[in-house]
């Protein structure tokens, strides 16, 4: 909204400075967005809440100006001088066909009018405030709307059919062509104003290019009214269509402006123009509900932690238009102005006396906390979860949770569930909720790789969503996505570490290990690692096929990924730690080289070594592992430590030999490994 | 041969001894078979039978003390020797050898600093769905379905279920909380929102908040005040200025916006704050008793106030990020910055 500083010092008289005005509705709740110095006037752009449609007008910024600035507010009462010249063959009849889409409807006959180009100050004013001058009548109208906050409508008479107007709903299959020129399609969820041939305007929101007022025009019809602020709104963002109109009548109006607004505009008119009222209609009767709210002082102070005087209570109420009987020392009975649709409630009143007041005026106080005593969360143990990947070197993403449809799928096991999706999304790129945070993350590593990027390693904790039978669901998961290679400057030159399953697999391994979660379980199912722990489907790892892989615009390189469910996984988080002493005895160990074939998984051997080795096999290493010419195709060469001790005594090499000979003889026994 | 002058020649030339090389040069030319020492043994025999004995001794603890004197000085040279072969081994200028440290994201950071600040002063941190009904958004925060107010909690609604929507903001937790606990509560909760607003530089369709609220008996507007100018100096720093600015919020009244002195220029006005000197970074206010009635707290009774910022502002002031969108590129080389 804006408005300018000669134009409120019509109704108000202003002591200070522009700027000083600026900072002082700032700090009442009209924050001043800009001020600009235009020839001899000064424009204010205010943000105005949408609780405060009074604000949307020169009168309802002049009444805050004086509440805060203690000064008188001038009113001015139009029509005084203001005669109706009634000739007796003018005929007009109002049809409101329900009260409830709009309470009031007024109605001006004006004859005689001359349409021309504005005065110069009428023209200014309204560029000023940002409104195009079109011609004196409509020009008229739009002044009255900024001063009042009370839209106006002016119709060609000439070109009205009939002498009925009617507000009714739009008919299915009636259209309308706005002043904008578009054609616009109506429906019965929208008001219209009629004439008895067809809508002649949308309610509240634009009137039509057949009846709008032009250079041929010298009769009018000015329309004065009050329409369903929700029937308003609806028809506005049905049509697309927002107008200085709409906006207040969706907002709300005060009923009591409507004839002051319209008796204003006929008295402009007959000063600028040769035009003569000739007929006053109106139909309707707002019922103007005048509320009365008990304002007790205790209890602002309880709610503002400030103790302000009665005295001064009572004059910042009466400043801002409300009437106040007192009904004891520090008790008020409050009457609410037409214009303060937004009050309410005691608090409202509370709120107006504290910004009148001054927030800045409120001393600072500390509330005083009850500690609770609060069970760990959920939060507690994601964020030690990303503690634990940050140490392990991965960087924390976060991305959207929209997703293109077709990235929902081929990014994990298939029995991947319905997406839920958006009924507005702002684009295909967002038009559904994730099903996975993996097409997001890989999305991030082939964007990293664009930018040259060597090695990639990231991790999410975000929620996914599905559909259900029960309705959609979040499941907040943990995604990491490893892709390129480490190099490393060591002693003997340079290391290259290429990422790949055993990465994700170490990095899940610490991650459990540190949380508590005993065996995690790891199968290869085709193209997938499943990850279980303790028996229950708890994730997944998966390289990207090249075909996925292209789709993110990725070029030779391995992408490895894992998506964890931390909310199956949770539930086994163990953080309790049981102190075992650090052994005492020393440890034996014994190497053994030995072929194993390649189908064979390493873990599987080691715990049948174990099982030979009993209590005194603490610890199995893999101590080297090869593969190449010297080992024959289908099998590996591996070097595997065995750690033997005891809890109890220090252990003779003749105790580990029989129990390092068994350990030895299952190798080559169960698993047909080749010692050497 | 004169033991003295030779004890004389001895010690100058082990002093200028250097290197293991010098030192064999020294042990051949005074400890070898023919060396000096060997040479003043030798004159033993020649000597008269009476001066025999005392020259002998004299010979023999010289040579003690030769070969401790040598002992030492092999020390020593192995040792210099040692530090020159350290030395030698690595370049100091070199990039160190570790682990490289992850990064936590610069959202997840913030949230961290804004609410562990809150957890010592006694709060809790709750966190709540993103999948919301409509009554939690909105209804429950008094605000009305069709009112002009909701244009700015703009709202994706999902497909296929009428009345659920992806959460505009972090106040819903404040309905579900107030209805789960009793007073008196104190609790923060952060998380994600989603409002279908035009991406650009400072705006996008998804992004994160942070909602604090305390009710109780006595709480005032006064110590809404307080706590805010405490969370504030220890983000921003003590230095800054704050101010209260009445606005409106439907699920607050009264309500505010709280600004701070620009932390680029101090408040003189520059580009960051518009040349306001000013940066909003909250609103907050009086729990409204609409809001209390709809979760079933007394609003004669208690009272509380609510507070709300956004995430990727704050960070953005605090790191003097200028996009919004670069928090969730994810480019490594923005994340490896915090």
């Amino acid at each position: 909204m804006k408005v300018t500083y000669n134009w409120l010092k019509d109704f108000v008289d202003i002591k200070i400075a522009p700027d000083d005005l600026a900072e002082r509705l700032t700090m009442a709740g009209l924050e001043v967005v800009e001020l600009e110095k235009r020839g001899s006037d000064f424009v204010f752009e205010i943000e105005v809440t949408s609780n405060r449609p009074d604000w949307l007008s020169v009168i309802g910024i002049a009444r805050e100006v004086a509440a805060i600035t203690k000064s008188k507010l001038i009113n001015r009462k139009p029509g005084a001088q203001f005669k109706i010249k009634k000739a007796k063959e003018e005929k007009l009849e109002i049809r409101i066909e329900n009260k409830k889409d709009c309470p009031l409807y007024t109605a001006k006959i004006i004859r005689g009018v001359k349409v021309g180009p504005s005065p110069e100050w009428l023209k200014s004013r309204l560029e000023l405030v940002g409104c195009r001058s079109v011609n004196n009548i409509v020009d008229i109208t739009n002044y009255v709307l900024f001063e009042t906050g009370e839209p106006l409508h002016a119709f060609d008479l000439d070109r009205l059919s009939g002498y009925s107007i009617s507000v009714r709903r739009a008919k299915a299959g009636e259209s309308i062509l706005t002043i904008d020129g578009e054609k616009r399609m109506l429906s019965p969820e929208i008001l219209v104003i009629a004439d008895e041939r067809r809508p002649v305007a949308i309610a509240g929101i634009m009137g039509g290019k057949d009846t709008e007022v032009g250079e041929g025009t010298s009769n009018i019809l000015l329309e004065a009214a009050v329409f369903d602020p929700v029937l308003v709104r609806r028809a506005r963002q049905g049509l697309g269509l927002q107008s200085e109109s709409a906006y207040r009548f969706e907002r709300s109006v005060d009923p009591s402006v409507v004839g002051l607004a319209s008796l204003e505009a006929a008295e402009l008119i007959g000063k600028l123009t040769p035009g003569n009222v000739v007929l006053a209609k109106s139909a309707g009767s707002p019922r103007v509900t005048k509320k009365t709210i008990n304002f007790d002082c205790g209890q602002a102070q309880r709610i503002l932690g400030a103790a302000i005087s009665p005295a001064r209570i009572k004059a910042i109420l009466l400043a801002l238009g409300f009437r106040v009987n007192s009904g004891g020392k520090t008790k008020f009975s409050v009457k609410v102005p037409s214009h303060r649709r937004d009050v309410a409630l005691a608090v409202d009143l509370i709120e107006e006396v504290a910004r009148i007041y001054g927030y800045e005026r409120i001393p600072p106080s500390l509330p005083s906390v009850k500690p609770q005593a609060v069970a760990r969360s959920i939060l507690d143990a994601v964020t030690l979860i990303k503690n634990i990947l940050i140490g392990l070197g991965l960087n924390e993403a976060i991305t959207y949770s929209m997703v293109e449809r077709d990235l929902n799928s081929g990014l994990g096991p298939e029995e991947r569930a319905r997406a839920v999706e958006i009924r507005n999304p702002l684009s295909r790129e967002q038009e559904v909720l994730r099903t996975g945070l993996l097409p997001s993350l890989v999305g991030c590593a082939g964007f990293n790789l664009n930018q040259k990027q060597d090695y990639v390693n990231l991790f999410e904790v975000a929620c996914k969503f599905y559909a259900t039978d029960k309705g959609p669901k979040e499941e907040l998961c943990l995604g990491i996505l490893l892709c390129g290679r480490k190099s490393l400057v060591l002693d003997q030159g340079m290391v290259k570490d290429e990422a790949g399953f055993l990465h994700l697999k170490g990095i899940a391994e610490n991650l459990f290990s540190r949380l508590g979660i005993k065996e995690p379980a790891y199968s290869a199912e085709k193209e997938i690692i499943r990850v279980r722990v303790s028996g229950v489907e708890a994730g997944f790892m998966l390289k990207l096929s090249q075909a996925l892989r292209e789709r993110f615009d990725i070029k030779n390189r391995d992408v490895f990924v894992a998506e964890i469910s931390l909310e199956k996984i949770l539930p086994f988080l163990n953080l309790k730690r049981q102190f075992v002493a650090p052994p005492k005895y020393p440890v034996i160990s014994r190497d053994i080289s030995l072929l194993l074939q390649e189908s064979l998984r390493i873990d599987e051997v080691f715990k049948a070594m174990r099982t030979a080795g009993g209590e005194l096999l603490k610890d199995l290493k893999v101590a080297d592992f090869y593969k190449g010419k010297q080992v024959p195709e289908g099998w590996r060469g591996l070097t595997i430590s065995c750690i033997y001790r005891s809890d109890e005594r220090t252990l003779t090499e003749a105790e580990v030999y029989p129990v390092h000979a068994r350990v030895s003889a299952v190798l080559s026994e169960k698993f047909g490994a080749k010692i050497r | 041969m004169d033991i003295n002058s030779v004890k004389a020649q001895i010690s100058a030339d082990l002093s200028s001894v250097n290197s293991a090389a010098q030192l064999e040069e020294f042990k051949l030319k005074h400890l070898s078979r023919k060396g000096t020492l060997s040479q003043l043994t030798a004159v033993i025999p020649t000597l008269p039978a009476e001066a025999r004995a005392q020259f002998g001794q004299e010979v023999n603890a010289l040579k003690n003390s030769v070969a401790s004197l040598v002992a030492e000085k092999e020390i020593n040279l192995t040792a210099a020797a040692g530090r020159d072969k350290a030395e030698q081994d690595y370049d100091i200028g070199m990039p160190g050898i570790a682990q490289e440290l992850g990064r936590l994201h610069p959202i997840t950071q913030t949230i961290d600093e804004i609410s562990s600040i809150f957890t010592r002063m006694g709060f809790c941190i709750v966190e709540g769905p993103e999948i919301e009904t409509e009554f939690n958004n909105f209804t429950g925060l008094n605000i009305p379905l069709e009112h002009p107010s909701r244009d700015a909690f703009d709202t994706f609604y999902l497909k296929d279920y009428e009345k659920l929507l992806l959460r505009s903001h972090t106040s819903p937790v404040q309905v579900r909380a107030m209805k789960s606990r009793k007073p008196p509560l104190a609790i923060v909760v952060p998380g994600r929102v989603y409002r279908p607003d035009a991406v650009d530089a400072s705006h996008l369709f998804m992004f994160h908040q942070i909602e604090g609220f305390m009710v109780d008996r006595k709480i005032t507007f006064a110590d809404l005040k307080g706590l805010l100018e405490l969370f504030a100096k220890a983000v921003f720093g003590s230095d800054i200025k704050m101010r209260f600015r009445p606005h409106f919020f439907p699920f607050t009244e009264p309500s505010a916006e709280v600004d701070i002195s620009c932390i680029i220029c101090k408040g003189t006005g520059c580009s960051v704050c518009g040349r306001k000197g000013w940066l909003e970074i909250l609103g907050c206010g009086m729990i409204h008793p609409n809001v209390f009635r709809h979760v079933g707290i007394d609003p004669e009774k208690f009272s509380g106030f609510a507070f709300g910022m956004g995430i990727e502002r704050i960070a953005m002031l605090k790191y003097g990020i200028n996009d919004i969108r670069l928090f969730f590129e994810n480019d490594l080389r923005f994340l490896k910055q915090f």
